[in-house]
């Protein structure tokens, strides 16, 4: 059923990071998916993927929902790696057939590829795990805020994020009884070519724009009876305090790169 | 015999995880040819989720509908052709207008019947008929219509695929009372003038005491009352158990009850009413 789509993964927690600054979430899931790429040994590597799995440690994320976010990713994951073992054509040889090299740097190559992409993903999936859509786009409304003095309408666009998240469930809401009247009425949207099913949305997609026009209208108005007026001199009801978890977290991120950088230095590179 | 039969209809959302909801349980019911069955209950009370199944639009988790004593879910042809046969009117049907013109609009369900084009042009003048459309609307865009308008014509909609039963769910909610009026009016127009059979969805204990020849009353997705409407009505204690509205005059002669005065508490038109109150009033003067 089309109902089941979840978007905004949020699973509601007391852990350690959910009650983290949605600011310090982003900067430093930003962060992580930049060192990574920085790590070019094993040792490196194996730190950020400990640190990864601290991470979700002190989530309390279920390992199950973690490995249920990395699903859509597996194909690019395999595509990746196996285009990495073979496509390297430097260092020693370690097997051949025919046109098929693989390579010591090869196979370390698709290794680290695949971690990469894991961690990144897991990752971030971390972060919509622990932050309601909400406090991410308040977060990233704040963390953009400089953009302001060159005129970007940083608060226009954090507000357009939350209500289109907040619109989703009513628009699959609305599809559904759209979808249902129309079915009443004899449309087919299930069978036949892509041309005709194409066709077949039209009595479907032509009620969703109109209403969801009627909506946007009907909100507007809304807002403006509650005297809405832009981001301009507006205050917030939930005030975001960086505090000593903040701290912390921000300190332990530091170390993490630092420490990345030392073992690059340390460790010779095999990529 | 029975043009619609329901027998131990169960509805389940969720089935098979921790989050299984029974939003119909076991419901049986018959509706004659050219009844008018009126559908009563809360938001929630799985009235919608009912209706849904007697075209197929649902699948129950278990039990079965019958159309003229035929398994609609038999197989996929017979679903399909059971949503002709029975013609499904959701609330707020003006949202699924979508065509260019009414009049195209109101063709979609003949058109999808593969109906030939001098019969799809009966059945749209004929539905734009019964719910008082005039010709000049026709080649109107359906945007450009009244509210009330929007309504009929989408309603016009569903009669023109001339089903066997006819279901309205909630066809007057969010109208004025001249529009609410309207709406029934045409409805029972509609059901005198080509005989068919009609379900009514309404919160409205009045409408439905008035138009119904039966009545379904149901609660937590239960059927907790059926039958016609005088057996329904006449129990309004129960209703008001239930939390739904009793109409007005009910209301009136429960309250008098309870205040020692000797009446009936089955009394549900203004016609009853009257009669009692002059029977009330003829005691009195004798005493």
């Amino acid at each position: 059923m089309i109902r089941d789509i979840t978007i905004g993964q949020y699973l509601s927690g007391t852990s350690f990071m959910h009650k983290l600054d949605a600011r310090v979430k982003i900067v430093c899931t930003f962060a992580y998916i930049i060192t990574i790429f920085l790590c070019k040994n094993f040792w490196s590597l194996g730190l950020m993927v400990a640190f990864a799995a601290l991470m979700t440690l002190l989530s309390r994320v279920p390992v199950r929902m973690l490995l249920r976010s990395l699903r859509p990713v597996a194909f690019i994951l395999l595509f990746t790696a196996v285009l990495n073992l073979f496509y390297t054509k430097t260092g020693s040889v370690l097997f051949q057939w025919k046109f098929l090299i693989l390579t010591d740097k090869g196979l370390y190559t698709a290794v680290f590829m695949a971690v990469r992409i894991l961690s990144l993903v897991s990752v971030s999936a971390l972060l919509t795990y622990t932050t309601t859509p909400t406090a991410l786009t308040d977060g990233i409304e704040k963390l953009l805020s400089p953009l302001k003095l060159i005129k970007v309408p940083v608060h226009s666009l954090a507000m357009m994020m939350t209500l289109a998240l907040r619109f989703i469930p009513t628009l699959i809401e609305e599809i559904d009884r759209i979808m249902s009247a129309q079915k009443a009425r004899g449309a087919d949207l299930e069978t036949g070519g892509f041309i005709q099913r194409a066709k077949a949305l039209l009595p479907v997609l032509i009620p969703l724009f109109v209403s969801a026009f009627r909506r946007a209208y009907e909100l507007a108005f809304a807002m403006e009876c509650r005297c809405y007026r832009g981001g301009e001199g507006r205050t917030r009801m939930k005030q975001m305090k960086l505090g000593v978890r903040d701290a912390v977290t921000a300190v332990c991120f530091v170390l993490l790169i630092a420490g990345v950088v030392l073992l690059g230095r340390f460790f010779p590179a095999v990529i | 015999m029975a043009v619609l039969e329901v027998r131990n209809l169960s509805h389940c959302y969720g089935a098979k995880t921790q989050m299984q909801v029974f939003a119909v349980k076991n419901v049986s019911l018959r509706v004659e040819a050219g009844e008018l069955l009126g559908v009563i209950g809360h938001t929630g009370s799985g009235k919608s989720t009912l209706i849904q199944h007697f075209n197929g639009l649902l699948t129950p988790t278990s039990g079965e509908v019958l159309l003229d004593g035929e398994n609609i879910f038999k197989d996929k042809a017979t679903t399909h052709a059971a949503r002709f046969r029975v013609g499904m009117c959701f609330q707020y049907p003006e949202y699924q207008l979508f065509e260019e013109t009414v009049y195209k609009d109101i063709s979609f369900g003949p058109r999808n019947m593969k109906l030939s084009d001098d019969e799809i042009d009966r059945r749209v003048r004929k539905a734009a008929q019964f719910v008082g459309l005039p010709d000049a609307l026709l080649e109107k865009s359906p945007f450009d219509l009244s509210g009330g308008e929007k309504r009929r014509a989408a309603i016009a909609g569903v009669m023109a695929m001339e089903p066997e039963i006819l279901v309205l769910d909630e066809p007057t909610a969010g109208l004025d009372p001249r529009g609410r009026d309207t709406i029934l009016r045409l409805v029972e127009h509609y059901r005198t003038e080509t005989g068919s059979t009609v379900i009514l969805v309404s919160h409205s204990m009045e409408d439905i005491a008035r138009m119904a020849t039966k009545a379904l009353v149901m609660n937590r997705g239960e059927a907790a009352l059926y039958g016609t409407v005088d057996e329904v009505f006449s129990q309004g204690d129960k209703l008001v158990s239930m939390g739904l509205d009793v109409p007005a005059v009910t209301r009136i002669f429960l309250s008098l009850h309870d205040r020692g005065v000797p009446v009936r508490t089955d009394v549900y038109t203004n016609e009853q009413a009257a009669a009692e109150f002059r029977r009330l009033l003829g005691k009195e003067a004798r005493a």
